[in-house]
């Protein structure tokens, strides 16, 4: 059974706080509306690495390579946690 | 002797390492003439330069580069620089190559045009690397998207039979600015005819004044810069670099920052808006920098850790490389803190492994031919082409 969205992105937000583990991000507002590039500086690496934590939490059938590699530069630049949160749940 | 036709980008960083191998060629005695945005970078160029201007007839000047960040800053580099840059470029460059006759062509990376010129006319050419990151392998994603705009510029203006997915990868020779140990091995980079020369150190800067007396030889000193600060006008990283230094013990501080600063600056802090880089260097302990390939070059050169803090454009995988060869320390740019700066600055000065590997590094970089060797190349392919022809 699908995990409902609200559960999914409130499991991404602190998936992206521990990974990242720095002091700013413990109290940054993070929401659906925040970008991976321009709001939080995420490297590319740090992504990976988010991704992969999604991965073992969610379960391995998710092809987060595919789902990246669909999309223009733009749309990843401009990539949020919502976006990714509604790829997880769908 | 040969004739040389050099091609950059209005750039700094593009420009001095070419302008190093030219002086070597011209000494030698082969005949040099450049095609660059001569308003731009004229005057930078050797006195008496051939200069063939790319933005006079039928040719645009190059527009400001732009200032966003991450991979927003690369899209932006490419879509709205580089490739119109190309594109304007193409007539007046095939005009000065076809009156000037090089037998080679010197094409800095990102000066597309160059390379398109070059295989219209037949003309053997060597790709000069200024940034060992514009080599790297990237996702499918970005390298379609690279390919995609290539595939437009070629399009209109080369023969179908001459398209190519990456003409900007000389196949005669990729001369890199930087050493293998730094940019990565053949499973990260794309294939190509790669001589890593090392960087190309000579000092084109002008003069600087700096107050020497300032300096007190019992501390340790860090430099801090971001590059030209005109792009970076936000004075909040060096805010907090001064107030995570503010009680460091045995430390002295010298930030290339806007010069609001300085009458917040505590006493073991000076800032300055321009200092004299490399004797800096000379006497630093470490660095915290922008990533920048001439400044990471530089101070890994004369064996310096550092942090690195990266903004855009090549920055990110430049940074990246120096962390991973075990040289230094990340640092948030935007999102740093006094708290984690302070201990990322006494992380980097008392880890005798990041000296280590620093040093290490260093002595590949003094190592190499750098310009002489890049000079070298280029003579060796403009006679192999003279003696086919």
């Amino acid at each position: 059974m699908p995990l409902p969205y609200d559960a999914i992105l409130a499991t991404l937000i602190s998936t992206i706080r521990g990974t990242v583990n720095e002091d700013w991000i413990q109290d940054f507002p993070i929401g659906a509306e925040t970008r991976f590039n321009d709001d939080l500086e995420l490297e590319s690496i740090e992504f990976v690495k988010i991704a992969d934590a999604v991965q073992s939490r969610f379960g391995t059938d998710l092809d987060i390579a595919g789902f990246l590699s669909g999309r223009s530069i733009q749309e990843l630049i401009a990539l949020s946690v919502g976006d990714l949160a509604q790829f997880i749940a769908a | 002797m040969a004739r040389i036709l050099l091609t950059v980008p209005p750039l700094t960083g593009h420009l001095n390492p070419a302008l190093a191998v030219a002086e070597i060629l011209a000494a030698q005695g082969h005949v040099l003439a450049w095609a660059v945005h001569a308003e731009q970078i004229g005057r930078a160029l050797p006195a008496g330069a051939h200069v063939f201007p790319l933005d006079g007839d039928g040719g645009t000047g190059a527009s400001a580069l732009p200032t966003a960040r991450g991979l927003e800053s690369v899209r932006l580099f490419y879509e709205d620089y580089a490739f119109p840059m190309a594109a304007a470029a193409l007539a007046p460059l095939e005009q000065a190559a076809r009156a000037f006759r090089p037998d080679v062509m010197v094409v800095d990376h990102q000066a597309m045009a160059g390379a398109l010129v070059a295989r219209k006319l037949g003309l053997p050419f060597v790709s000069l690397v200024t940034t060992s990151a514009s080599i790297q392998k990237a996702s499918p994603m970005i390298d379609a998207w690279v390919a995609a705009q290539f595939a437009e510029l070629q399009r209109d203006y080369l023969p179908h039979s001459f398209i190519v997915e990456r003409p900007d990868f000389s196949p005669h020779r990729m001369i890199v600015f930087s050493i293998r140990s730094l940019a990565g091995d053949t499973r990260t980079l794309v294939d190509a005819p790669y001589l890593f020369v090392g960087p190309a150190l000579s000092d084109f800067r002008r003069q600087v004044d700096f107050p020497w007396g300032w300096l007190d030889l019992d501390q340790r000193l860090l430099l801090v810069t971001l590059g030209t600060i005109s792009r970076d006008s936000g004075t909040r990283f060096f805010e907090v670099i001064m107030e995570a230094v503010q009680d460091l013990q045995r430390l002295q501080v010298v930030m290339v920052a806007p010069a609001c600063l300085a009458n917040r600056a505590p006493a073991h802090v000076l800032v300055r808006e321009t200092v004299p880089q490399l004797k800096l260097l000379d006497r630093a302990a470490g660095v915290i920098c922008h990533a920048g390939h001439n400044t990471v070059c530089e101070a890994l050169t004369r064996g310096l850790p550092m942090i690195v803090s990266p903004i855009r454009d090549d920055q990110p995988v430049i940074a990246r490389q120096v962390i991973d060869a075990g040289a230094a320390l990340f640092m948030r740019h935007g999102k740093v803190t006094p708290k984690v700066a302070r201990a990322t600055i006494e992380t980097l000065l008392n880890t005798p492994s990041l000296a280590e590997r620093a040093r290490a590094l260093g002595g590949a970089l003094r190592q190499a031919p750098g310009a002489a060797g890049a000079a070298a190349a280029i003579a060796a392919l403009a006679g192999a082409g003279r003696r086919a022809a």
